[in-house]
């Protein structure tokens, strides 16, 4: 039974990966310029460099082999270069995505620790002044443009009273050696010396850029919890723990926790789209060294390698997380293993 | 959950004037839905109201701050930004194009995604999982994502962006059509009408529809906050309406080397921003809460 769904899910990833990677490389003839060049990255070649390329990407042939060609270069990691850098576009991916993973993730742990004791609490006041308060605060949180609270929080905390830094990871005066490139993993296996200081400085730079990023999905996450806590807490097993005399306390945390946070774990491994949208726009402001600044300023220089590459990463990056999210939900749900097929 | 009727006074009221009444009670959405009519009229009637034209420059009064400011000037209610343009007329501008084009986004979207959702609600079979696995495809890219790389195949402007946002918006919007129909359709109402040997059309048009519009009201104005976020989003990186353009996204992004020196001409575009995506909100939140009360009655 778990084993069917699980294949089933299998199912549907390779073939969400495989209409994503006819997509991406049908990006190449849809964007302007000369298709090779946008496939490889390389541009006013010569003849015989012209057929080697063409040899190489199976240009002669039809666009069936053209795309085998295309699904086995990736495969081996051979993504193109950029056209602005003329590096390989997968190192590029490979240096940056760490760094908007990081600010993801922790963005991610605070709208959970944020938002899903909110939600419970708004609940479990439901229609009183907490429950009043936090939609009204959420309802705010869901309405202010990311990139203006990102200005906003920059002008009070960096210009005004400099608490803050404004931009980037790290300050000038610590040099870390890239190893897994997240910032305070690097940090800690550096060891030199004064590694408190700079992880502490490493704290100042993330504090404001994962401020930023958590509203959106603390807000989503409040929301949420609360409507799932209302629905369950309207059930009639409820009802019976009622009539049996328990008090409130004992009601929600032993009888409606547990159901109500069910599709909240499938809700917080869905946030990852909305997440890596947000940091695109959060790393642009903050010139945080990430793979969503990266594309922007792809896009900036026609750099089609680079945003094909991007594109590509990115969204297998999101796929897989809410695959796996769905997969969890699974594992501690038995009801939602009966879905049809093809269901969404 | 059944109720007792204290009062034996009948109510035969039409649907929608009950809707509104239900509505008019919830104050906050009352405000949100008087904010969201001010900037329909501010968006249609912006050139006729601003005090100045949008590109018309003061050169004796450069960065001037608000009017409530002690350096301000009365002539320049919201202060002038570095070209000495009076931003109380580019920001009522900024409506037309951030507010304006988001609602007829959001319509085309609504005209698209109700025609896809309603097909995708009523096939079966092969054709269904297909176009569900398909969304499920486009949901996972996240909007913007979409939206930039459609601009980075159009190129940026003002116009492009629209149609990379009603692109980026349809995936969710069929998604939610599709769910609505398929919802109604396991109803027994409805399968009584198809004993009595109606057709999809009858269904349809008759069946399904006047009962979910209003649903689809609701998913509007979600995709209308979502459009002006974009919209504006993509102002802001320079991918959508280019700097002349009142954009109020496209403003932020031109007087950002100012929030040193002129936080006001950074800001206000903003609060404008905000202000729009919270009565949409607002409105959206106040039809949801009618809609659930009517389903508890």
């Amino acid at each position: 039974m778990v084993l069917n769904y699980i294949l089933r899910r299998l199912g549907l990833l390779l073939f969400m990966m495989f209409t994503l990677s006819v997509f991406t490389f049908s990006l190449s003839y849809l964007f302007p310029g000369d298709p090779l060049s946008n496939l490889s990255g390389i541009s006013n070649t010569n003849f015989s460099q012209t057929t080697e390329l063409q040899d190489k990407y199976h240009f002669n042939d039809n666009y069936l082999m053209q795309y085998f060609a295309f699904i086995a270069r990736i495969v081996q990691g051979d993504w193109g270069v950029s056209f602005a850098s003329g590096d390989s576009v997968f190192t590029h991916i490979i240096e940056l995505f760490p760094a908007t993973l990081e600010l993801s993730i922790y963005a991610l742990i605070i709208s959970v620790v944020v938002g899903v004791p909110a939600g419970i609490l708004a609940a479990a006041y439901h229609k009183r002044w907490p429950d009043k308060l936090v939609n009204s605060t959420t309802l705010v949180g869901y309405s202010i443009p990311v990139f203006w609270l990102a200005l906003l929080l920059i002008m009070v905390f960096s210009l005004q009273l400099g608490w803050f830094p404004m931009s980037g990871r790290m300050g000038l005066l610590y040099e870390i050696p890239s190893q897994t490139g997240f910032i305070l993993i690097d940090i800690a296996l550096a060891g030199f010396p004064y590694s408190g200081i700079a992880m502490l400085d490493a704290l100042h730079h993330l504090t404001l850029p994962t401020i930023v990023l958590a509203m959106y999905p603390t807000t989503v996450l409040v929301r949420f919890t609360r409507e799932s806590m209302l629905h369950v807490l309207e059930q009639s097993f409820i009802k019976t723990a009622r009539a049996k005399g328990l008090n409130r306390a004992q009601l929600i945390i032993h009888h409606a926790l547990r159901n109500a946070l069910l599709p909240v774990i499938k809700q917080i491994g869905l946030q990852f789209s909305t997440l890596i949208t947000l940091a695109m726009i959060t790393e642009v402001i903050f010139s945080w060294p990430g793979v969503g600044r990266w594309l922007i300023d792809s896009i900036y220089q026609r750099d089609y390698p680079a945003i094909q590459g991007g594109l590509l990463a990115v969204s297998m990056f999101v796929i897989l997380a809410t695959i796996i999210a769905e997969l969890t939900y699974t594992l501690f749900d038995p009801l939602s293993r009966n879905q049809a097929h093809g269901k969404v | 959950m059944a109720k007792f009727n204290l009062f034996s006074e009948e109510s035969n009221k039409s649907p929608l004037a009950r809707f509104w009444r239900k509505f008019k009670s919830n104050h906050p959405a009352l405000v949100g839905l008087w904010i969201f009519i001010a900037f329909a009229i501010l968006a249609a009637a912006a050139p006729l109201i601003a005090p100045y034209g949008v590109n018309q420059q003061h050169s004796d009064a450069l960065l001037i701050p608000p009017s409530w400011h002690e350096m301000g000037d009365v002539r320049f209610i919201l202060g002038t930004d570095d070209l000495g343009r009076d931003i109380l007329s580019r920001l009522m501008n900024g409506a037309t194009y951030t507010f304006g084009l988001s609602v007829i986004a959001a319509l085309i979207t609504t005209i698209i995604g109700v025609l896809i959702g309603t097909f995708a609600g009523i096939s079966r079979g092969m054709r269904s999982s297909f176009l569900n696995h398909l969304l499920d495809i486009t949901l996972s890219i996240p909007s913007l994502l979409l939206a930039i790389i459609i601009i980075a195949i159009l190129g940026p402007g003002l116009i492009n962006t629209v149609w990379a946002i009603i692109l980026a918006l349809l995936p969710q919007f069929i998604h939610s059509v599709r769910n609505l129909i398929v919802t109604e359709l396991n109803k027994d109402y409805i399968t009584a009408f198809k004993l009595d040997g109606a057709s999809n059309w009858h269904i349809l048009s008759r069946g399904i529809f006047p009962n979910i519009y209003e649903h689809i009201v609701v998913i509007f104005t979600m995709a209308l906050s979502t459009a002006i976020l974009d919209i504006s989003a993509l102002g802001f990186l320079k991918l959508g309406a280019q700097p002349p353009t009142t954009e109020w996204g496209a403003i932020l992004a031109e007087n950002l080397g100012l929030i040193y020196l002129a936080p006001w001409t950074v800001g206000l575009p903003g609060v404008l921003l905000f202000l729009a995506v919270l009565s949409t909100n607002l409105v959206g939140d106040g039809l949801r809460q009618v809609l659930k009360a009517r389903k508890a009655d």
